[in-house]
């Protein structure tokens, strides 16, 4: 038998934008339930830079975008202080970029309104001493760093809290009609198999590069370029604020300081499958070369990993000789289904930028709230999803500093729970970003399997130089022991953990990380005698 | 506040294999410690561009050396604990106490014109006790000796003349108490035909580098590398008695510094036994070592295995016809220069030290040889083995020969 849910709204893409849109329906009184395929954030919002732009990186090109970009910037340095990191930004011109474009550009920012602020070539240098020496000009802007992982899990935290309903690891698998009307969706728990019905007045299609399936499963044409992006991990942060290249935006050409490593990119190359997340190390020597213009030691500094994933832009009529994608709008595309293609009760949100999701959001509910005749105002500009940064904990704690320094900056509501656990258990699991057995405890979630990528995206396990080579285990021990995971699953979980490591560090493999890769081998195959297996869409 | 972010990378390179921690003598010891690979490598990381933290049991670090040695990717794991040191004092100040052990010339230079008050008063209870309250250093702890009459009262040459030239680091140890090192080193140079100067010098900084005192170390690493380099420019080899010294000039200065000065520098620095056995591997050695039927126990230093060049000493004493000498294959002796005078890390100190005493006993050679003097002092105080330095026991053999 098929269970059923009802609800007003469904909303398919666990994403940033999904995210967003659950917690405005939730704020607004509106009953929702968001399906997610795997974990919270699993596709396009976390494979990408993090980046909060400012805007000025579109403000010669595209004004729109730079528009909406610097006004969610302030907006979401307020409401979601947890996640951001106000890095601000620097924009640096260097020998080989045309100058006329500097006047230009600052002429576009002045006209949208973004500050900008010259800095000295000797000031830059200083806080940047990677930056190359031969820069010419550089700009301060108000960009900034976003934890992607956290964004998304705390904004959803905080839409469920507000009422809200979230099913991570279930698909879905068909959209249920009703002649010219979409009347729901039929989802899969793709761990239990056990499949569900959920019905509602409105579908929300925010499935990202995966909106396209979701479309023909309600039997419309919906044109996405689905334009992947490659993306490389450094193994520490070696600029303070984002650098961005003076120039018309193009590849690599952003450094972003993200907690304890720098996240460098990106490419862009159209794909078809929205799972294609496929990393390619000649793709990856083309944005070192380029990225050299602004870090030229960028051979030097080890690389612990890389990852790709997939822009959804939207156009009506796309150009299809534009294969970098680059001249597609990052702009926002809300469609409504019912006008477009006359089918009812279906409506898709997809373009724009993880700077503009809550602004995504307020749209599409707003839309929402015209077809169910609701009259509440948005409050997303101003409720403040629950701050991570903590007063007044963990200082009694006999523990690493360093770990004191990231719970403070971590725990955010589960301060009480993890203070109070530390007491029985203060050892240092994952020793490269400092996570502590009673992080990792507080942050799995209660739904779906033991999943150390569920940990790792909550609690940054196994984020470091290392890669879990030594954290995984240990995580995996414990959880066995305190009663969290069978052993079955924690072999389960090791085995998927590792080939996802893998993946990811394997395109980086040179030097040090080749190394890593070996030890990580030889400690799990060798040592632990775990067995390959082929992996397993997870 | 000081500044290095650019200053040691190595840290990139750390796979977390944990073999530095494995080999830490204090980690061995203590859970108190968050060990070398944390302290150095993974906190460098965690506070790059990012706000620095000042860890406090960065204190019981004693600089030994041997997560260097062990680190299979060759990160400068030492050099990034100094600096750890040097940002805990920096952030947290220093104690009285500390600043004046890592000043250990200052010391010397006013304990020995006291020498024998000083030494009197060292040995009584009263008197440690009161130390023991005021300073924190422990009651139980012995002393070395200060010499009244110590080298620089004694040898004031500044010029070599003859065709191999030695400027001699001597050293706050063998300058301030034990002068006969000095002495017997001198004495074996004379007797391979090489005359030794000593140049203006200061403390090589170690002492100061263990206690945080990072800005002055390398102010008299500075002071040491200009007066050195107007020697070694002249064709003089830079040699040393002391290991620490030795370590110092050849690798910390680089390390720290990283300058061109004290690279030229490294280039010329020997140990001792070292440019003995450099003699000896020319041709040039002096053979006329009288035979001698002792048996002895080698203790090898932290900071002369940290430099990476084998066992000179043992190569240079088994040459003397008759001499048994045998490695007493211990770890570290747990004096640690300055750290083992510290009350709070006296029992951590006596129990790193528990094993070398063990392997000194179980050997049972007629003394011990090491030569540093900060180990010394410990095997002194753990074992009821006379200790003796290398160039003692090579003087002895050259001054009996007929």
């Amino acid at each position: 038998m098929t269970e059923m849910i009802e609800t007003d709204v469904v909303v398919i893409g666990g994403g940033v934008t999904g995210a967003g849109v659950l917690r405005d329906l939730a704020l607004r009184g509106i009953k929702a339930v968001l399906i997610e395929q795997q974990d919270l954030g699993h596709g396009t919002s976390s494979r990408n830079h993090g980046l909060l732009h400012s805007g000025a990186r579109y403000a010669v090109r595209d004004e729109e975008a730079a528009i909406e970009s610097y006004q969610e910037n302030l907006i979401l340095k307020k409401t979601i202080p947890g996640s951001i990191e106000e890095t601000g930004g620097l924009f640096a011109k260097v020998p080989e970029d045309a100058d006329e474009y500097v006047q230009k550009w600052l002429a576009a920012c002045k006209k949208v309104g973004i500050p900008t602020e010259q800095v000295t070539l000797e000031q830059a240098l200083k806080q940047e001493p990677y930056l190359n020496k031969k820069v010419q000009a550089v700009y301060r802007v108000p960009d900034g760093a976003v934890d992607v992982f956290t964004l998304v899990i705390d904004v959803v935290a905080d839409a469920v809290a507000h009422g809200a309903k979230a099913l991570r690891y279930h698909e879905v698998i068909d959209v249920l009609l009703d002649q010219n009307r979409v009347k729901g969706v039929k989802v899969r728990d793709v761990y239990s198999g056990v499949e569900k019905n959920i019905y509602a007045n409105i579908v929300i299609n925010a499935a990202g590069p995966w909106g396209t399936q979701i479309a023909q499963m309600a039997g419309i044409p919906l044109h996405l370029i689905n334009n992947k992006g490659m993306l490389a991990v450094f193994s520490h942060r070696f600029n303070r604020q984002v650098i961005n290249r003076l120039r018309i935006p193009g590849d690599a050409d952003i450094f972003v300081p993200a907690h304890d490593v720098t996240i460098f990119g990106t490419t862009g190359v159209n794909v078809t499958d929205p799972n294609d997340t496929s990393l390619d190390r000649q793709e990856l020597e083309r944005m070192l070369a380029e990225g050299q213009a602004l870090i030229p030691s960028i051979h030097e500094m080890r690389m612990i990993r890389a990852y790709s994933g997939s822009r959804p832009l939207y156009q009506e009529s796309a150009d299809l000789n534009d294969k970098s994608g680059r001249n597609v709008s990052r702009g926002i595309a809300l469609l409504d289904h019912q006008k477009r293609d006359g089918l009812a009760g279906l409506i898709t949100i997809t373009g724009g930028k993880l700077t503009t999701f809550r602004l995504m959001a307020e749209m599409t509910v707003d839309l929402v709230c015209e077809k169910l005749g609701v009259n509440v105002k948005c409050t997303t500009a101003e409720e403040i999803v629950p701050q991570r940064k903590v007063e007044g904990y963990f200082n009694q704690i006999d523990m690493a500093p360093a770990a004191r320094n990231k719970l403070k900056s971590w725990a955010g509501t589960k301060a009480v729970q993890i203070e109070s656990a530390l007491r029985e258990e203060n050892t240092v699991i994952c020793e490269c970003e400092q996570v502590t057995w009673a992080e990792v405890e507080a942050a799995i979630p209660e739904d779906g399997r033991f999943h150390l990528g569920d940990i790792r995206r909550r609690t940054r396990l196994g984020m470091g130089p290392c890669q879990g080579t030594f954290c995984h285990h240990r995580a995996a021990a414990l959880a066995v022991e305190k009663g969290k995971a069978t052993s079955e699953e924690a072999d389960w979980a090791l085995k998927q953990s590792m080939i996802e490591r893998e993946k990811g560090m394997g395109v980086v493999a040179t030097g040090e990380t080749a190394k890593q890769q070996q030890m990580m081998a030889a400690i799990y195959l060798v040592s632990l005698g775990l067995e390959r297996e082929e992996r397993q869409n997870v | 506040m000081l500044d290095f972010d650019l200053f040691e990378q190595t840290y990139e390179k750390c796979l977390k294999c944990n073999a530095c921690v494995v080999n830490c003598p204090v980690s061995n010891t203590t859970l108190d410690f968050g060990g070398p690979k944390h302290l150095g490598p993974e906190l460098k990381r965690l506070v790059n561009q990012q706000q620095t933290i000042d860890d406090k049991r960065i204190e019981l670090c004693t600089l030994c050396g041997n997560c260097d040695m062990s680190c299979p990717e060759n990160v400068h794991v030492s050099t990034l604990t100094a600096y750890a040191k040097a940002i805990h004092s920096d952030q947290s100040g220093t104690k009285f106490r500390d600043f004046v052990l890592s000043n250990a010339e200052t010391v010397g230079k006013l304990a020995s014109s006291f020498g024998p008050i000083t030494n009197l008063a060292m040995g009584m209870k009263p008197v440690r006790k009161v130390m023991e309250m005021v300073m924190d250093i422990p009651a139980e702890r012995q002393f070395p000796k200060y010499r009244f009459k110590n080298f620089k009262r004694i040898y004031h040459k500044k010029t070599a003349g003859t065709k191999r030239k030695v400027a001699y680091f001597v050293g706050c140890y063998a300058t301030y108490n034990a002068p006969e090192v000095a002495e017997s080193f001198i004495k074996v140079m004379k007797y391979n035909g090489i005359e030794v100067a000593v140049p203006d010098q200061k403390c090589c900084g170690v002492p100061m580098f263990a206690n945080g005192q990072m800005t002055q170390g390398l102010k008299n690493a500075n002071y040491n590398i200009n007066s050195l380099l107007e020697y070694t420019r002249q064709g003089y080899d830079v040699v040393l008695t002391c290991t620490s010294c030795t370590m110092a000039l050849k690798k910390e200065y680089v390390s720290f510094l990283k300058s061109a000065g004290a690279k030229e520098l490294a280039s010329h620095v020997y140990d001792a036994d070292e440019y003995l056995r450099l003699l000896k591997d020319s041709g040039e050695l002096n053979m006329d070592l009288s035979p001698m039927k002792e048996k002895a126990g080698y203790y090898a230093p932290c900071h002369m295995k940290a430099q990476g060049i084998g066992n000179p000493a043992m190569d240079i004493l088994e040459l003397i016809p008759g001499y048994e000498i045998q490695d007493v294959g211990a770890g570290c002796c747990g004096q640690c220069g300055t750290f083992g005078f510290k009350k709070e890390k006296y029992d951590v100190s006596m129990r790193i030290g528990k094993p070398m005493a063990e392997a000194v006993k179980e050997v049972n050679a007629d003394y011990t040889v090491t030569e540093c003097g900060m180990c010394k002092n410990q095997l002194d105080q753990l074992t009821d083995k006379v200790v003796k330095h290398p160039m003692q026991i090579l003087a002895e053999a050259y001054d009996s020969y007929r």
